[in-house]
């Protein structure tokens, strides 16, 4: 047999390591249709019957306020899983069985499985299993989750809640207040008219009686719907009046004294010795004057291991990369072929791949800082901060995490629950100065500005989180006002993590990022090379190898003058010389001749190289000039005009698009000393100086470059996100605006006060 | 840049002249008398356990003087000061 199971719970309750210790490996996850809510699933085999397992995303309520709630509300209803299992979290009952009063409601035969068993025994909780299975109506399974003890009991009590459930249906209602019940008997009385699932009618009386709208939109399309409706606002009504409040909170507050009522029966607390060590880890963790110290101290220590530690294998693959580019170049023939293979997908592909390494060590840490429960505190250390630019404390992680790659920090952005945080979040990161505009920086500002340039980098760093933080607060109270939700935030115990759920974790994440950065990344590289490649007949205005042929025989002619005359003076100055004493060739006037004439030489193959390096340089610019990619840039070059930038900037610009250090070796293209450059290269910066740009000029290039779209990855992991183009497109539009309008005014008022010329 | 200004906790006037959440101090003990706010957040806090008649306890303020951490029904809840302000409780000891 197949069966379908659904695990629901409370964030914070373990149901992700029950959903783990019941599937092992053998899960996927992927999102819920149309929304950017991870949907895990799974499936395991138990005594010949196959079961397919979902995670519902963990919510406090099935009222369909967030989206969480709207899918877990939507799944239970419309796929009608064969067993509902409700992990509660043992050691905070009251709270957990809220959610299980709404399920019992929704008459799907149900297991609820008591996890952190162990945590709850440490906080002198006694629960009695078997009488609050009695009271609950459903079988109650006690689990440690963290060491999958009871996860056996717990497969076999769902395979037979799961066989058993075509016999009967359960009896245990959660019981309302006298008042409440006749009222709603009323309404049932109207909802039993009609042949929806018989297990659904106290459900939907209930959740008429809560005005709640799905329920009602429903019901008006039934026989008798408007005699229902009628029917329910007079109900709500009439418990308005009786209880001076929403019959919402009304019935709320009765499902809390049904849960009350029953833990009376079946729970003892043993407070001789009530050890909260969450509250004495927190005494430090969250101390008024060591928490933002230590937490400063992580955030540079997740800095650090993620960039550090990840330059290990980032040069390995490199090498790899590296490598495979020389293999394939050697196997290959020079065609067209080889260079798609070799310099498009292999370099370009390759490019992205440097980051995985970081990547998993970045997911790995937030991993553990989720896990344990640091991160809740994260957020109630930040929010004072955060909530002046309208965003929730967690925010501040990706915020940090965009200073090495926006890649990893907009992925990161999952962390956070609501759906206008994550947007809000994403769209700012890319103003975070990622570790690839460095190399621009200091390029350029070394170049122009040698004397400062640590304080015009710095003033970089500093200008991106002025733009994310003014970005944060216009969008925050523009076009994503009105969708922030209040600040509710549980801070559940400190737990040491598992390494399993670790892995799985780290793997889950880091795998959407080989995934969908691959695809993207892919056609990308292919299009930037077939720009640099296409078209291969060009038109060269003059004749580069002839004037390098020239160049030569003029060079080696002057080389040849010289060794004539440099004979005639020896052959002279041995005719005069008479000394005995020292042979010539050691004197001192031979010596003297010997040494002029390698210092000319030296000369003169110099000026040879210089003369020859300036001919390949100019050709090498023409000939891009002359490739698309020119062609581009030229194309471009009247609207980048008006910052003073010229076509060179244009294309640097255009590659920077896939990674913004491209821009660096674009330069050392176009410059003639090839692509393989650093940011020291000398004859990039004297290529710069003498292309007639001035240090405002340069400037504007470095805030433009700061700010302009983000790179071709990160738009990736924008789209995949925020899951529409729309915002993928606007952040571009947006961030390329900004960009053009800040570096147009530097230069505009840069010319007009005459600065840094 | 950012608006460090310490978060108001003061009483608005024209509203009952309780005692609000966030006028306790860490270590103090309150009875929930009432919740304002909108609809959804009211029904956000009963269920979350933060029903009438429910025993709060202010844990602590975070560093930055907003949040504050509170333990109701046996767990830790934080919540920010503009929103303690709309819970209206009585001190008990």
């Amino acid at each position: 047999m197949n069966f379908k199971i659904a695990i629901a719970g409370n964030p914070n309750c373990g149901k992700t390591t029950i959903f783990n210790g019941l599937t092992g490996a053998r899960q996927h996850v992927g999102n819920w249709p149309g929304v950017t809510v991870e949907r895990k699933s799974g499936h395991y085999k138990f005594s010949d019957n196959k079961f397919d397992v979902i995670d519902l995303p963990g919510t406090y309520s099935l009222a369909a306020f967030s989206a969480e709630e709207a899918i877990a509300r939507q799944h239970l209803l419309d796929d009608e899983p064969d067993v509902v299992v409700d992990v509660i979290d043992a050691s905070n009952l009251d709270r957990n069985l809220f959610l299980t009063t709404q399920l019992i409601e929704l008459g799907r035969p149900l297991v609820i499985v008591l996890n952190m068993m162990d945590m709850a025994e440490e906080k002198g909780l006694d629960i009695d299993a078997d009488t609050l299975a009695t009271l609950l109506g459903a079988p109650v399974v006690p689990v440690v989750g963290r060491t999958g003890e009871g996860l056996d009991l717990l497969k076999e009590k769902i395979l037979r809640v799961a066989t058993e459930k075509s016999q009967k249906t359960r009896s245990i209602d959660v019981i309302y207040p006298r008042d409440i019940e006749t009222e709603i008997e009323r309404i049932n009385s109207l909802v039993k008219a009609n042949n929806i699932s018989n297990r659904r009618h106290r459900w939907t009386s209930v959740k008429l009686l809560e005005s709640d709208k799905q329920t009602r939109d429903e019901v008006r399309d039934l026989d008798n719907g408007s005699q229902i409706l009628d029917q329910t606002n007079e109900s709500v009504d009439r418990i308005e009046r009786l209880f001076k409040d929403t019959s919402r909170a009304v019935i709320s507050h009765a499902r809390y004294g049904f849960i009350q009522g029953a833990l009376r029966e079946c729970v003892s607390e043993n407070l001789n010795d009530p050890t909260d060590y969450s509250r004495q880890i927190d005494r430090v963790l969250t101390n008024r004057w060591l928490g933002l110290p230590i937490f400063a101290f992580l955030m540079w220590l997740m800095f650090k291991l993620t960039y550090d530690l990840g330059s290990f294998p980032m040069e390995w693959i490199d090498m790899g990369v590296v490598g495979l580019m020389n293999f394939f170049s050697t196997l290959l023939p020079d065609t067209m072929f080889a260079s798609l293979i070799v310099d498009g997908i292999i370099g370009g592909v390759g490019a992205i791949a440097v980051f995985l390494p970081n990547i998993f060590i970045l997911f790995f840490i937030i991993a553990i800082l989720e896990d344990s429960g640091y991160m809740a505190r994260v957020a109630f250390i930040m929010d004072r901060v955060m909530h002046n630019i309208g965003l929730h404390g967690k925010a501040f992680i990706p915020m940090v995490m965009g200073f090495g790659c926006n890649v990893p920090a907009i992925m990161g952005t999952r962390i956070l629950e609501s759906r206008r945080d994550r947007i809000l979040t994403v769209l700012i990161n890319p103003f975070m100065s990622c570790s690839a505009r460095l190399p621009v920086y200091i390029l350029v500002a070394g170049a122009f500005f040698p004397d400062h340039a640590a304080t015009v980098i710095f003033s970089m760093y500093i200008l991106g989180i002025v733009a994310a933080i003014a970005t944060g607060k216009l969008f925050s109270k523009t076009i994503l006002k009105g969708m922030s939700k209040p600040f509710v935030l549980e801070l559940p115990p400190y737990q040491r993590p598992t390494g399993r759920s670790l892995a799985i974790h780290t793997w889950e994440r880091g795998y959407l990022f080989i995934q969908k950065m691959g695809s993207v990344i892919l056609v990308g590289s292919i299009l930037v090379w077939a720009l640099g490649y296409f078209p291969r007949e060009i038109n060269l205005e003059r004749d580069y190898a002839g004037e390098g042929k020239a160049i030569t025989q003029n060079y080696s002619i002057q080389q040849q003058d010289l060794t004539l005359k440099y004979d005639a003076s020896v052959e002279l100055s041995r005719s005069n010389y008479h000394s005995q004493m020292i042979a010539f060739e050691n004197s001192a006037s031979f010596l003297f001749l010997r040494s002029q004439y390698d210092s000319l030489r030296t000369h003169i193959s110099s000026q040879e190289k210089s003369e020859l390096f300036l001919l390949k340089q100019t050709e090498l610019g023409e000939i891009t000039s002359k490739r698309w990619i020119g062609r581009l840039g030229k194309v471009f070059e009247p609207l980048i005009a008006p910052l003073g930038f010229t076509w060179r900037e244009g294309v640097a610009l255009i590659t920077g698009f896939v990674a913004k250090e491209i821009v660096v070796s674009t330069y050392g293209v176009l410059f003639g000393v090839g692509e393989d450059v650093d940011e020291e290269n000398q004859g990039v910066i004297s290529g710069l100086r003498s292309s007639g740009m001035t240090p405002l000029v340069a400037l504007s290039f470095l805030v433009f470059t700061l700010l302009y779209t983000p790179c071709l990855a990160t738009v990736a992991a924008i789209k995949r996100e925020t899951g529409t183009w729309t915002y993928t497109l606007f952040s571009i539009f947006y961030s390329v605006s900004l960009a053009y309008g800040l570096a147009f005014m530097i230069g505009y008022f840069g010319r007009m006060y005459n600065w840094l010329s | 840049m950012l608006n460090f200004k310490k978060p108001r906790h003061r009483l608005s006037t024209e509203s009952t002249d309780g005692l609000r959440l966030s006028d306790l101090k860490p270590g103090e003990k309150g009875r929930i008398t009432e919740i304002g706010g909108s609809e959804q957040f009211r029904q956000r806090l009963i269920e979350l356990g933060l029903t009438k008649d429910a025993e709060i306890w202010i844990d602590k303020y975070a560093p930055l003087r907003d949040p504050l951490e509170l333990i109701v029904r046996g767990y830790h809840l934080s919540l920010r000061g503009m929103d303690a302000q709309k819970i209206a409780v009585e001190r008990i000891n």
